[in-house]
């Protein structure tokens, strides 16, 4: 049993989307603390 | 006097901390399995774009502006709509009416990990054995023993802890917020090393786009966004409230709404790892494994933890602690909003509103203790999610999007925060988001009609989900009319 096409799809696409999106906030986020 | 976070962390993590709870590690993953697995994740990620993040920076910013509980932000906003504060303020006592049971079942579950007292059944044991599952609603049953004493403890607990004040609340969580990840993740790699683990991985995300026809899944998406972001709930604009004048508003709404939908992502694996793991064991398909609904959580996290090669009781022990935590922050944000706005309404010490709200809360919470109590439980969860919840953040996009200049509220985010909202945002809560909820609401209306959730009788709906929502908001309206008394009438 393997993930489908699809399935790997919406893996890439959550990863990026949820915890790419949360990475670069906080990246914001610190980036304005040090300021 | 109005009270303020010690810095942006604790902000940030308090937040996070309302957000991030039992809807992510218990809610999330029933109604992702509930609404066909893969089929549900995309009406998920779009309702977190078009309503979740606008709603979530909506309330922070009305909260920071107004820095007044819900009833009295709502009154800054016009007289009349006072009330509309006072709903969003009772609705989250209603959950957290059957929230505190789940946090009770998890308080058992802890001493139960000692032993691993679940065994390899842990479908039977948490029907069965701990909460005794009557027949149907209707046949009510006796208490069980160990909910009723873990839901007291859990109202203790916050109880203890709420009186304090929010300087209070922003130690606690910074403890409290990261364990429950690292556990969780931990407890993710377990499942996914799991024999027909990529089954139920498979299961989670390959999407059905028949589903996307289905208006339910598309409400169950929005109703989730809303529970596990604390939306709708008068909660974040509590939160903003205590805020300093210079704090960042949509930056922490964008990093609290993405950190909510990473842990639901990844309980998610947690979840259907084992899901795709019993299926194998008991040579079923996914979809029919008969553990679906509120008790998902507790079969599929035990079997993992029982499946544990090294200290599985040690491991299990804390899960549970992690678990209680991750639901008392949520738990705090819950009761915080009423007893902020009844010291601000009639002057009552907060010691003694906390007291009064958390005895109320006991009593009321005191059915689903019973035999019958995941009944009435799955009940009230749905009706207080896909309509109350639901129809409160039409209302706050309606009353502050139309009855108020919104311009002005982004006007107000913008001054402080690093992250800039457009024009987008206003169109979002103008147009956008209340069409899509008005049509799933009159197409899902229907929908319950015509085919009574879970096949209960009428007067079961009615008292079990109708009447709870009725009533609170008839009080809403009631406490709008109810003057203020003054310091001076309250002391004789």
């Amino acid at each position: 049993m393997s993930l489908s096409p699809s399935a790997i799809a919406m893996l890439i696409i959550g990863v990026t989307v949820i915890y790419g999106g949360l990475a670069y906030f906080l990246y914001r986020a610190l980036k304005s603390m040090k300021k | 006097m109005v009270e303020h976070w010690r810095t942006r962390f604790a902000f940030v993590m308090a937040a996070i901390g309302s957000a991030v709870g039992l809807g992510n590690v218990w809610r999330f993953p029933y109604i992702c399995y509930a609404n066909g697995g893969g089929a549900f994740l995309i009406p998920y990620l779009v309702a977190i774009f078009t309503a979740g993040i606008p709603l979530l920076i909506l309330e922070f910013s009305v909260g920071h502006w107004a820095r007044e509980a819900p009833p009295k932000t709502f009154k800054k906003i016009g007289e009349k709509w006072e009330w509309v504060g006072w709903w969003t303020t009772l609705i989250p006592f209603l959950v957290a009416t059957y929230y505190v049971v789940v946090m009770a079942w998890c308080f058992s579950y802890m001493v139960y990990s000692l032993d691993l007292r679940w065994g390899f059944n842990a479908d039977i044991f948490f029907l069965n054995n701990f909460l005794g599952v009557s027949g149907n609603p209707e046949i009510i049953g006796g208490f069980r023993l160990p909910v009723l004493f873990g839901l007291l403890a859990v109202w203790i607990c916050i109880f203890l802890i709420l009186y304090k004040g929010v300087g209070r609340i922003g130690k606690v969580v910074l403890i409290t917020v990261p364990l429950p990840w690292i556990l969780l993740g931990l407890l993710t790699i377990r499942g996914l090393t799991l024999p027909g683990a990529l089954e139920g991985v498979s299961y989670y995300l390959t999407p059905n786009f028949s589903k996307l026809s289905d208006v339910n899944v598309w409400l169950a998406a929005y109703a989730q966004v809303f529970f596990s972001l604390s939306l709708a709930q008068g909660i974040m604009i509590t939160y903003a409230s205590y805020l300093k004048k210079k704090s960042d508003i949509s930056n922490n709404a964008f990093i609290i709404a993405f950190a909510d939908t990473g842990t639901s992502f990844l309980a998610g694996f947690a979840v259907f790892s084992v899901v795709g793991y019993l299926a194998l064991q008991k040579t079923v398909e996914i979809d029919s494994l008969g553990i679906s609904g509120p008790p998902l959580a507790f079969i599929t996290y035990p079997t993992a933890i029982s499946l544990f090669p090294v200290a599985a009781i040690i491991f299990g022990f804390l899960f549970y602690i992690a678990l209680l935590t991750f639901g008392i922050d949520s738990l705090f944000s819950m009761i915080e909003p009423m007893v902020a706005s009844a010291e601000g309404k009639w002057g009552i010490k907060k010691t003694q509103a906390t007291a009064i709200i958390c005895s109320i809360g006991f009593f009321a919470s005191l059915i689903f203790t019973t035999n019958s109590g995941l009944y009435w439980l799955t009940l009230l969860d749905h009706f207080v999610a896909n309509f109350g919840l639901v129809v409160i953040g039409l209302v706050e996009c309606l009353v502050l999007g139309w009855m108020f200049k919104i311009s002005k509220l982004r006007d107000h985010a913008n001054e402080t925060s690093d992250v800039k909202i457009g024009k987008w945002w206003d169109v979002l809560i103008k147009y956008v988001a209340p069409i899509i909820l008005i049509l799933l609401l009159i197409f899902s209306i229907i929908n319950n009609i015509v085919n009574p959730p879970f096949g209960y009788q009428a007067w079961v709906i009615v008292v079990g989900g109708f009447a709870p929502l009725l009533i609170i908001l008839i009080l809403s309206f009631a406490f709008m009319k109810i003057k203020k008394i003054t310091k001076v009438e309250y002391k004789k």
